[in-house]
């Protein structure tokens, strides 16, 4: 005896939203060490830009990841308790942006599903022609906590994919901090919203006096997933301080020489990608191969309320 | 249902090029194809599909491209185009046909399954999509765009099931003369009609030009690949090997020779004699205009005509009348007008009751006339010369030159040469031998408004010709200015490059909207065909003529047109041809 499932009755939209909100600038100031003065000392820092004889890669490579809820679940356990669940399906793939050859083509893209949550006795949701492969969460698992479980999934997901694209030469642009991606070579972590501020005030000047294409010295930051970081200006905003404002990480094991060579490379090679604001809420950040790339794994992951039949429909039987 | 056939060759389609779609409906008449990465489907292509159904037989679907698009998917904008060509957005760039159902096989209309295969067909398969399987005599027409012939069934151009041909086109860039010229050429020797080929004749009106005056000369211009297009179709490539060719006499010249200026062998000269004009009153046939049907002097046309068959006498060539020997044309109409001017001999010519009016409106017209018509109506040639056109004593092909004729004197040959066709016809009775009637500038003859005599010899053709075996192949640069009975009677129907305003009328409506677009851009030598066997038309290429379409392409004449017109006559049939003369008589 298996253990019964119910679906959620409302929308899983009502639920807490993955998406992080964008927000003018970042708020809460970050108690992280910085090291600020590896590329050019504290006293001295002044926007940067690139040296004349770097150019951007020819092949670029972005991985996103999408993930979308497609039901909230219940269960009923043989001893009465409940827990709640998750139905999500997320997807990654990377774009291979070949700017000699001017063509972007989906390099690779996955697709799964998954059933979170904390119940012992869950398995696997047969919906259809899908299965929501379970994945158990550890604790208590109250329903706020887990939408946060699909992203460790879906990071894995995004190396595998991100891994079999890769060819010598190109830059690997990672949506998000790096985190636990920082072993791939040739690799930045591309944080479109900031929401730490991580320099002290006399620095944050430099930043928000950026201008289009110039970028912040280099900072080594101290934090657990910490490393080289710095900020980026990209083109096409106006106004706010912290507006087009991007900040761009690698890994801290580099050297700091590779670090600098790497934020030139990011400076003259992203603002070509930064989109424009009819087009995009989240311009000039939201680069336009992620968008497009996101649009197509959103389709990836079929319609949502199909799916949300069908797992209602597998509930029920 | 267990009768299957030993090798269901719907099992053998071509490459698969495709899957249905299924974000657009697919219906089983018309559905949509993603087509695959590394494939293409082009305009007019042929493609076959199935669909299982439970407990039945499966469904093939067989169609034609009639319409296909690319798009990018993924760009959201119109100027993404920009960031995807820069390399900057990811898309996909996925083309898709529409394929309009030829056949469906059995009779089963389910939609296609999204998603199902789409095969490009081949060999019989796409003989079958085409329905050329079921053809019992197939005559090439062309090749389809794919490079593989496209046929006609016979059964709707001999008359078993269906007869005539309209083409409509505009002038120079449709090539409807030289279509109708290969549609002849490919009856003739194709073999499809076997020895009723033999015994077909055809009889061609040449309005423009002396283009069609070379159908017996071999093109000089042929080339390997024209040769290899013939090839292809199962035709020789070679001039019409029996072509007969008239041409009215020069005007002014009293000796009757053909007034033609690059075939200078060969042709023979065409005319009536006074006594045939008075007898077979042809009278009526100077007045074809469709303006002259409306006026009130229709009565006396026909009263005069009436008059002059019954009083005119025969006199070596000319006619007497009342006494008077009338040597011309022109002293014909002087003497009619005399007579109708006349108080007292007028109610005698055009009856009683009527208006010196009318009978001044029927002179003025009759006067009119003289000059068009004084070389075609003869009374100064001898009477047992051949001179008339009889397509069942001519060769395979006649051809009647009316170039450089006027306009009421090529209405008046085109009439009077239908009439005398039509009614032999009657008179034999029988629909073999079959009689192809090539006439360009159909809505000259036939139009839509009003009527006149050449009007209801065609109308009687189209109408009735099906069963007398008299397949009338009109061609016109507007179907809508043609009598509406005359175009729909035709079985097949031909459309080469198109006005664009014309192409919106509704005679044009077994064209789907794509093609009528195409319509307005076809090249020379692309041709529409439609034929009631196939749901859509077939769009197809037909070859370079094999023939010479002018004199600079003539390559050697055929013996026959090098022999003198006397030598070509056969003495024995000018002997026979005098009806005064009695067997008993000397005929000299």
């Amino acid at each position: 005896m298996t253990v019964r499932i119910f679906v959620d009755g409302w929308d899983p939209a009502y639920g807490a939203s993955f998406e992080a909100s964008a927000t003018a600038g970042p708020a809460a100031p970050s108690s992280a060490e910085v090291d600020a003065g590896v590329e050019v000392p504290t006293d001295a820092w002044r926007p940067l830009t690139a040296p004349p004889a770097v150019r951007a890669p020819h092949v670029v490579l972005l991985v996103d990841g999408v993930r979308r809820i497609d039901a909230g679940l219940w269960t009923q356990e043989e001893d009465g308790a409940s827990y709640p669940g998750l139905a999500a399906s997320y997807a990654a793939g990377v774009v291979r942006c070949d700017l000699g050859r001017g063509a972007a083509e989906l390099a690779g893209a996955r697709v799964e599903r998954g059933l979170f949550t904390a119940s012992p006795s869950a398995t696997d949701v047969v919906a259809g022609q899908l299965r929501y492969a379970v994945h158990r969460v550890a604790g208590t698992g109250e329903l706020s906590k887990l939408p946060a479980a699909v992203q460790a999934p879906l990071t894995a997901l995004e190396v595998e994919v991100s891994n079999a694209a890769r060819t010598d030469g190109d830059l690997l642009i990672v949506d998000g901090p790096l985190r636990n991606r920082r072993q791939l070579p040739r690799t930045i972590g591309y944080i479109k919203t900031q929401h730490s501020q991580y320099l002290p005030a006399a620095l944050s000047t430099v930043v928000t006096g950026l201008r289009a294409g110039e970028r912040s010295p280099v900072f080594k930051l101290g934090t657990a997933w910490g490393g080289w970081s710095w900020y980026v200006r990209l083109p096409g905003s106006a106004g706010a301080p912290w507006a087009g404002i991007v900040r761009v990480e690698c890994s801290a094991e580099l050297p700091p020489q590779e670090a600098i060579g790497l934020a030139d490379l990011s400076l003259v090679t992203l603002p070509r990608f930064a989109s424009t604001p009819y087009k995009d809420p989240r311009a000039p950040q939201n680069l336009i191969p992620i968008a497009g790339l996101e649009r197509r794994l959103r389709a990836l992951l079929g319609d949502p309320r199909l799916l949300y039949r069908a797992l209602t429909l597998a509930a029920a039987r | 249902m267990t009768d299957t056939l030993p090798a269901q060759p719907s099992d053998t389609p071509g490459a698969a090029v495709g899957r249905v779609l299924g974000t657009a409906d697919a219906t089983p008449l018309q559905f949509w194809t993603a087509v695959m990465p590394g494939s293409f489907l082009q305009l007019d292509d042929v493609v076959v599909t199935r669909r299982e159904l439970p407990g039945r037989e499966p469904v093939t679907i067989a169609g034609v491209v009639t319409q296909v698009r690319a798009r990018h998917e993924g760009a959201q904008f119109d100027s993404d185009v920009f960031a995807i060509a820069d390399g900057t957005l990811p898309a996909q760039v996925q083309e898709a046909a529409e394929i309009t159902a030829t056949r469906v096989d059995p009779e089963i209309y389910v939609p296609p399954a999204p998603g199902a295969l789409v095969h490009r067909a081949e060999g019989d398969a796409r003989a079958r999509a085409l329905h050329f399987d079921r053809m019992e005599r197939r005559i090439p027409m062309g090749t389809g765009r794919d490079g593989v012939p496209v046929y006609l069934n016979a059964d709707f151009l001999d008359g078993q099931r269906g007869a005539h041909v309209s083409i409509s086109g505009i002038s120079g860039v449709a090539t409807k003369t030289s279509f109708a010229t290969f549609l002849l050429y490919s009856v003739f020797r194709s073999g499809v009609l076997g020895g009723d080929a033999v015994n077909a004749k055809a009889l061609i009106f040449n309005v423009k030009g002396e283009d069609l005056l070379f159908l017996d000369h071999p093109n000089s211009r042929l080339d390997d690949a024209t040769i290899a297009a013939y090839a292809k179709l199962g035709l020789p490539a070679g001039a019409f090997p029996d072509v007969r060719v008239y041409a009215p006499p020069r005007a002014g010249d009293s000796s009757g020779s053909p007034d033609v200026s690059s075939r200078l062998a060969g042709v023979d000269s065409f005319y009536w004699t006074l006594s045939e004009f008075c007898a077979d009153r042809l009278l009526p046939y100077v007045f074809a205009d469709a303006d002259d049907e409306r006026q009130q002097y229709t009565m006396v046309v026909h009263s005069v005509a009436a008059h002059l068959a019954r009083a005119a006498q025969p006199a070596d060539g000319g006619v007497s009348l009342d006494g008077v020997r009338i040597g011309s044309y022109p002293d014909l109409v002087d003497h009619i007008v005399e007579q109708l001017t006349d108080e007292e001999t007028r109610s005698e010519w055009a009856g009683s009751a009527i208006n010196t009016g009318t009978v001044n409106a029927f002179a003025r017209r009759l006067i009119g006339s003289k000059k068009d018509l004084a070389r075609l109506i003869r009374g100064d040639l001898a009477t047992r010369r051949p001179h008339s056109i009889n397509t069942a004593e001519s060769a395979q092909v006649t051809v009647v030159d009316l170039h450089n004729l006027p306009d009421r004197a090529q209405r008046f040959v085109v009439g009077v040469t239908l009439k005398s066709e039509f009614e032999r016809k009657e008179k034999a009775g029988t629909a073999k031998p079959l009689l192809f009637v090539v006439l360009d500038e159909l809505n000259k003859y036939a139009p839509r408004e009003g009527s006149s005599p050449i009007k209801e010899v065609l109308l009687d053709i189209a109408e009735r010709g099906r069963s007398l075996g008299v397949v009338l192949i009109g061609a016109q640069q507007t179907a809508s200015e043609v009598e509406r009975r005359i175009v729909t009677n035709s079985a097949i129907r031909v459309v080469g490059r198109l006005d664009p305003a014309e192409a919106s009328r509704p005679e044009y409506g077994f064209l789907p909207t794509v093609q009528r677009q195409r319509a307005l851009l076809a090249k020379p030598g692309t041709m529409f065909v439609n034929q009631p066997d196939i749901p859509v038309p077939l769009c197809l290429e037909f070859p370079f003529p094999a023939w010479a379409t002018r004199v600079s392409e003539a390559g050697a004449a055929p013996s026959e047109t090098l022999r003198s017109i006397v030598q070509a006559a056969d003495p024995f049939a000018v002997v026979g041809r005098g009806p005064a003369l009695a067997d008993d008589e000397i005929p000299f």
